[in-house]
C-alpha cells in the first residue's frame, strides 16, 4: 500500500469481485467517488492526546526488605497491643519479596522534633543565648495552652475564646494566695487546677444551652471581664503592671544560666505532659465519641447512642483543670503574672497561634506557637512591625488554607482530584465511546470494544458523505454502487432493529410511508412522518436520507 | 431625678453601643460573617475625623460625615479582603470570623506604626449649652449623640425598608440562597452592607470621642459591648439589638451609680449569660435555625 496523507481525498477504483469467475453482467471496474483514508481515524482516535510526563508520581513510603519470619514480631506499645509504627508486612508485587513498610510516620516526626527542643540550650547561639533560652520557656508554656485549647476548640467543637482568661485567673488568684497565706511552691498547680475545675464549671453552663459563635463572643466578653475585674481590684495589685511574689521552685540560690535552664527544661516538661493529655482525650474514648458528632452532624450522632453534649463539657471542665494547672505552674515560673495575659492582644495571638498550625491538631498548635512566639519574642528589634506581620500571616493562612499549616497536605489533594477529574473530562472525547469510568463499570467488555469501534466507524463513514453519493443512491437505490455508497449502506442495513426505519405500503392507494420499528415484539411500528412516496425507488432514498441526516447528527 | 439621670445616661449609652450592635447584627444576618473588625473600623473612622479636623476644617458636619466615610472605607476593606475571598470557601464562619480579628490586629498595628500610641482628641462637636428638661441637666453633647444616632438608625430603617438595595440586603437576610438564585449578587450585597455597617461604626467612633479619645486600640471596648447587646438582643434582629442595648444601658447606669464604676462589666455579663440561658439565640432571636451555612 502506498503511503497516504492524512486529510487529503483518495481516489478509489473497485474491482468486481465475481470478474474472475466470469461474470456476465456488471462492470469489472468501477472508478468511485474520492474519499479520505480510514487510517486517518484510526489514527486519530487511538492516539494518546493527555500530556504525559517522563517520571511519574512516586510512593513516599520507607520500603525496606523484611525476612519473612519476622513478618509478625514487631514493636508494642506496652502493654497494649498496639503497633508501633504500624509497620505491615507485605509482598511485593514484582519481586514476590517480604517486605515491611511504615504506615504511620508522625511518632518519627514527634520524636524528632521534641529531641530538637530537648537538646535546643546547647546549640543555641551564644549571641542569643538568653533571648532564645527566655523565649523558649514562653514556648512551652504558651504552647501547653494551646494544646488545651485546641482540644476545646478541635476535640469538643466549642468555640471558646476565654482559655487564657482561665490561665489567667487561675495564675492571679494562686499568686495572691501564695502571698497571703505564704503557700509553697508545689501547690500552687494543684491549687490552679482546682480553680480552673470551678471555672470550667462555671463558664460551661452557657456551652450547654448556647451555640458556636453566640458563645465565643460571649467567652470574648467573659476575657474581657476578667481583664477588667483584675485590673481594678486593689488585691490583684491594680496599681503596678500585674502581681508578683509568689513562691518559686527555682532557687535564688543558682546562677541565672542555671535558673533559665530550669526554667526552659520545666516548661518543656509542662508541655510533654500536656501533649500526653491531648493523646489520652484525643486518642481515646471521648475523642472517638466526639469524632463522631462533628458540627451539624449532631443529630445522627445522638441517633447512635453518642450522648455528645455529655462528652464535650467533660472534655470542656478537663481541659479547664488542665488550663488551671498551667496558670498556677505560670505563677510558680514567673513568681506571678501580668494583666497582659487577659488582653484582648493576647487572645488574638493565641487565636494566631492556634490558626497557622491549624484547628484540631496539637502539631498544629506547637507550631504556630513556634511561629508566633519567634516572631513576638525573638525578633523583638521589628518593634510594632512584628505584630503587624504576625497579622498578615494570619490573614494570609486564613484566607488560602482551609485548616491552617497542617490542612494543606489534605487541601492540595482535594484541589488535585479535582484537577484531574476536570483534565479527565476535558481529554475524553463524547459521541457514543464509553467514558473510562462507565467502561470499568459494564460488566461486558465487548460493549465497550464496539462502542468504541462503533464511534470510529461512523467518524470515518461522515467524512464519507457527499453530495455526489446522494446523487448516485437517488438514480439508483438498488444495484452495484461505488465502494463508499456501498459502504454507508452496510452500516445502515446493520443498524440494530429498534428505531429501524422500513417503509410501508399502502394497499389501497399503493403509494409508500417511512415508519420505524419499535424492536419489542408485540409493539407496532411508529409512522415516522406523514409524507407519502408514489414509488418504492423514492422511498428508499427517502430513508437513506434520513439515516445519513441521522449519522450526521449523532 | 436620680432615675431620670440613669435612664437619660443608659439612653446615651445605648444609643452609642446600639449603633455597633445594628451593624453587627446586620453584617452577621445578611452575609453571615461574624465582623470582629469593627474595632478596627471604629479607630480608622476615628483617626479619619482627627486628620479632617487637624489639617481640613473643624466644622462639625464636615467631621461627623469624615468619620462616617471613613467607616464605610474601613468596612469595604474588611468586606474586599475577607468576605469576598472567603464567602465561597469551606468553613466560612470561623475563618471570616478568624479573618476579620486578623485585620483588626494589622490594622490597629498600622494605627500605631501611623499615629504614635498617644491618644488624639476631636473638638466639640455640638459646642457646650446645657438645656434644663423637668429639673435635670442634659448638656449639649448628650443631646446630640442621641439625636444623630437616632438619626442615623432612623436613615438605615428607612433605607432599608425603601430602597431597591435595601431590598436586596432584606432579601439576603431572609434566605441567601435564594437570593442569590433570583439575582442578588452576594459580592455587590456584601460591598452594600459593609459600607453602612461601616459607615455606622464611624458615626459611633466619632460620637464616643465627644466622651473619650481617639486611640489605635480604643476601638475593642465598644466592640466587645457591641457585640453583646448584638448576641443579648438576638443576632439578626434589629428591634432586638435596640432593646437590648437600652436593657445594658440601663444595667450600666444603675450599676455605676449604685456600686460602682469597675462593676459595670460583671452586673453587664450577668445580666447577659441570664438572658442567654433563658433565650439561647437573644431577646427576639427570630432566624434560629434560619442562617446556617
Amino acid at each position: 500500500m502506498t503511503e497516504t496523507q492524512p486529510g487529503k481525498l483518495q481516489p478509489i477504483t473497485w474491482h468486481n469481485p465475481l470478474e474472475p469467475w466470469g461474470a456476465d453482467q456488471g462492470n469489472p471496474e468501477l472508478t468511485s467517488v474520492a474519499q479520505p483514508d480510514a487510517g486517518d481515524v484510526w489514527r486519530a482516535n487511538t492516539a494518546y492526546k493527555a500530556k504525559t510526563y517522563k517520571v511519574g508520581r512516586l510512593k513516599h513510603y520507607v520500603i525496606w526488605s523484611n525476612h519473612g519470619r519476622r513478618l509478625w514480631r514487631r514493636w508494642r506499645w506496652w502493654p497494649t497491643r498496639r503497633n508501633v509504627l504500624q509497620i505491615r508486612g507485605l509482598y511485593n508485587r514484582k519481586t514476590l519479596k517480604a517486605e515491611k513498610k511504615i504506615q504511620d510516620r508522625r511518632p518519627i516526626y514527634w520524636a524528632v522534633c521534641l529531641a530538637l527542643l530537648a537538646i535546643g540550650p546547647f546549640v543555641f547561639p551564644a549571641s542569643m543565648y538568653n533571648t532564645l533560652l527566655s523565649a523558649g520557656t514562653i514556648f512551652g508554656v504558651f504552647a501547653a495552652i494551646n494544646v488545651c485549647w485546641t482540644l476545646i476548640l478541635g476535640t469538643a467543637s466549642i468555640f471558646t475564646l476565654a482559655s487564657y482568661a482561665v490561665v489567667g485567673v487561675a495564675a492571679f488568684v494562686t499568686t495572691y494566695l501564695s502571698m497571703q497565706w505564704g503557700l509553697p511552691w508545689y501547690t500552687l498547680p494543684v491549687g490552679g487546677a482546682f480553680i480552673g475545675l470551678v471555672m470550667g464549671g462555671v463558664i460551661a453552663i452557657p456551652a450547654l444551652r448556647l451555640d458556636g459563635f453566640y458563645y465565643a463572643l460571649l467567652t470574648l466578653g467573659l476575657n474581657e471581664l476578667c481583664r477588667v475585674f483584675f485590673t481594678t481590684t486593689k488585691a490583684f495589685g491594680s496599681a503596678s503592671g500585674g502581681l508578683y511574689g509568689a513562691d518559686s521552685f527555682i532557687p535564688d540560690s543558682w546562677s541565672p544560666v542555671a535558673q533559665s535552664l530550669l526554667s526552659y527544661y520545666s516548661a518543656f516538661g509542662l508541655l510533654l505532659a500536656t501533649l500526653f493529655l491531648f493523646r489520652f482525650i484525643n486518642g481515646k474514648r471521648l475523642g472517638r465519641v466526639l469524632r463522631m458528632a462533628p458540627e451539624k452532624r449532631e443529630a445522627f450522632a445522638e441517633a447512635c447512642g453518642v450522648d455528645y453534649r455529655r462528652a464535650r463539657i467533660i472534655i470542656f471542665v478537663l481541659t479547664s483543670a488542665a488550663l488551671g494547672f498551667i496558670g498556677g505552674f505560670y505563677a510558680t515560673l514567673y513568681r506571678g503574672t501580668a494583666f497582659s495575659i487577659f488582653s484582648f492582644d493576647t487572645v488574638l495571638l493565641g487565636l494566631a497561634m492556634v490558626t497557622i498550625g491549624g484547628i484540631g491538631k496539637a502539631e498544629g498548635a506547637i507550631l504556630g506557637t513556634l511561629v508566633v512566639i519567634f516572631l513576638d519574642k525573638v525578633l523583638i528589634g521589628l518593634g510594632p512591625a512584628r505584630l503587624f506581620l504576625i497579622g498578615m500571616i494570619m490573614l494570609g493562612v486564613v484566607l488560602f488554607t482551609n485548616n491552617g499549616y497542617f490542612g494543606i497536605k489534605k487541601q492540595f489533594n482535594a484541589w488535585r482530584d479535582k484537577k484531574r477529574g476536570e483534565w479527565r473530562s476535558m481529554r475524553s472525547e463524547k459521541g457514543g465511546e464509553a467514558l473510562p469510568e462507565e467502561a470499568t463499570e459494564r460488566d461486558n467488555k465487548d460493549e465497550v470494544y464496539f462502542l468504541r469501534f462503533d464511534k470510529m466507524q461512523r467518524d470515518f463513514l461522515k467524512t464519507l458523505i457527499c453530495p455526489e453519493i446522494i446523487e448516485e443512491h437517488r438514480r439508483q437505490p438498488l444495484g452495484q454502487h461505488s465502494a463508499a455508497l456501498e459502504r454507508l449502506l452496510m452500516y445502515f442495513r446493520r443498524a440494530p432493529m429498534d428505531d429501524k426505519y422500513a417503509l410501508q405500503r399502502n394497499a389501497e392507494t399503493g403509494r409508500y410511508k417511512i415508519i420505524a420499528f419499535s424492536g419489542q415484539r408485540g409493539v407496532s411500528p411508529r409512522v415516522v412522518e406523514d409524507r407519502e412516496y408514489d414509488t418504492i425507488g423514492d422511498g428508499y432514498h427517502a430513508i437513506f436520507v434520513r439515516r445519513v441526516h441521522d449519522l450526521m447528527e449523532a | 431625678m436620680e432615675i431620670a439621670q440613669i435612664l437619660s445616661n443608659a439612653i446615651i449609652v445605648a444609643a452609642i453601643y446600639g449603633l455597633i450592635a445594628v451593624a453587627v447584627s446586620i453584617t452577621w444576618s445578611s452575609l453571615g460573617l461574624i465582623n470582629l473588625g469593627y474595632g478596627f473600623v471604629f479607630s480608622f473612622a476615628g483617626y479619619w475625623a482627627w486628620l479632617t479636623a487637624q489639617h481640613l476644617s473643624e466644622w462639625p458636619p464636615l467631621i461627623a460625615a469624615a468619620g462616617i466615610l471613613g467607616g464605610a472605607v474601613g468596612g469595604v476593606i474588611i468586606c474586599l479582603v475577607v468576605f469576598i475571598p472567603l464567602h465561597d470557601k469551606p468553613n466560612f464562619t470561623t475563618r471570616g470570623m478568624i479573618g476579620t480579628l486578623a485585620i483588626s490586629l494589622i490594622g490597629s498595628q498600622a494605627l500605631l506604626m501611623q499615629f504614635g500610641p498617644r491618644a488624639k482628641s476631636l473638638p466639640e462637636l455640638f459646642g457646650s449649652w446645657q438645656v434644663d428638661v423637668a429639673g435635670m441637666a442634659l448638656t449639649s453633647d448628650k443631646i446630640g449623640i442621641v439625636l444623630c444616632s437616632a438619626l442615623m438608625l432612623g436613615v438605615v430603617v428607612i433605607w432599608m425598608k425603601g430602597s431597591r438595595r435595601g431590598l436586596e440586603i432584606r432579601a439576603m437576610m431572609m434566605n441567601p440562597h435564594a437570593a442569590s438564585i433570583v439575582g442578588i449578587g452576594i459580592r455587590s450585597t456584601g460591598i452594600y452592607v459593609m459600607a453602612l455597617t461601616g459607615a455606622m461604626a464611624g458615626l459611633a467612633s466619632v460620637l464616643l470621642s465627644q466622651t473619650y479619645y481617639i486611640a489605635p486600640f480604643s476601638g475593642l471596648t465598644p466592640l466587645i459591648k457591641g457585640v453583646s447587646i448584638a448576641l443579648c438582643g438576638g443576632l439578626g434582629s434589629v428591634q432586638g439589638a435596640v432593646i437590648a442595648a437600652m436593657m445594658l444601658g440601663l444595667t450600666e447606669a444603675a450599676t455605676s451609680r449604685f456600686l460602682g464604676g469597675q462593676y459595670v462589666l460583671i452586673t453587664q455579663f450577668l445580666v447577659i449569660i441570664m438572658i442567654l440561658i433563658v433565650r439561647p439565640h437573644g431577646i427576639s432571636g427570630l432566624l434560629d435555625k434560619a442562617r446556617e451555612q
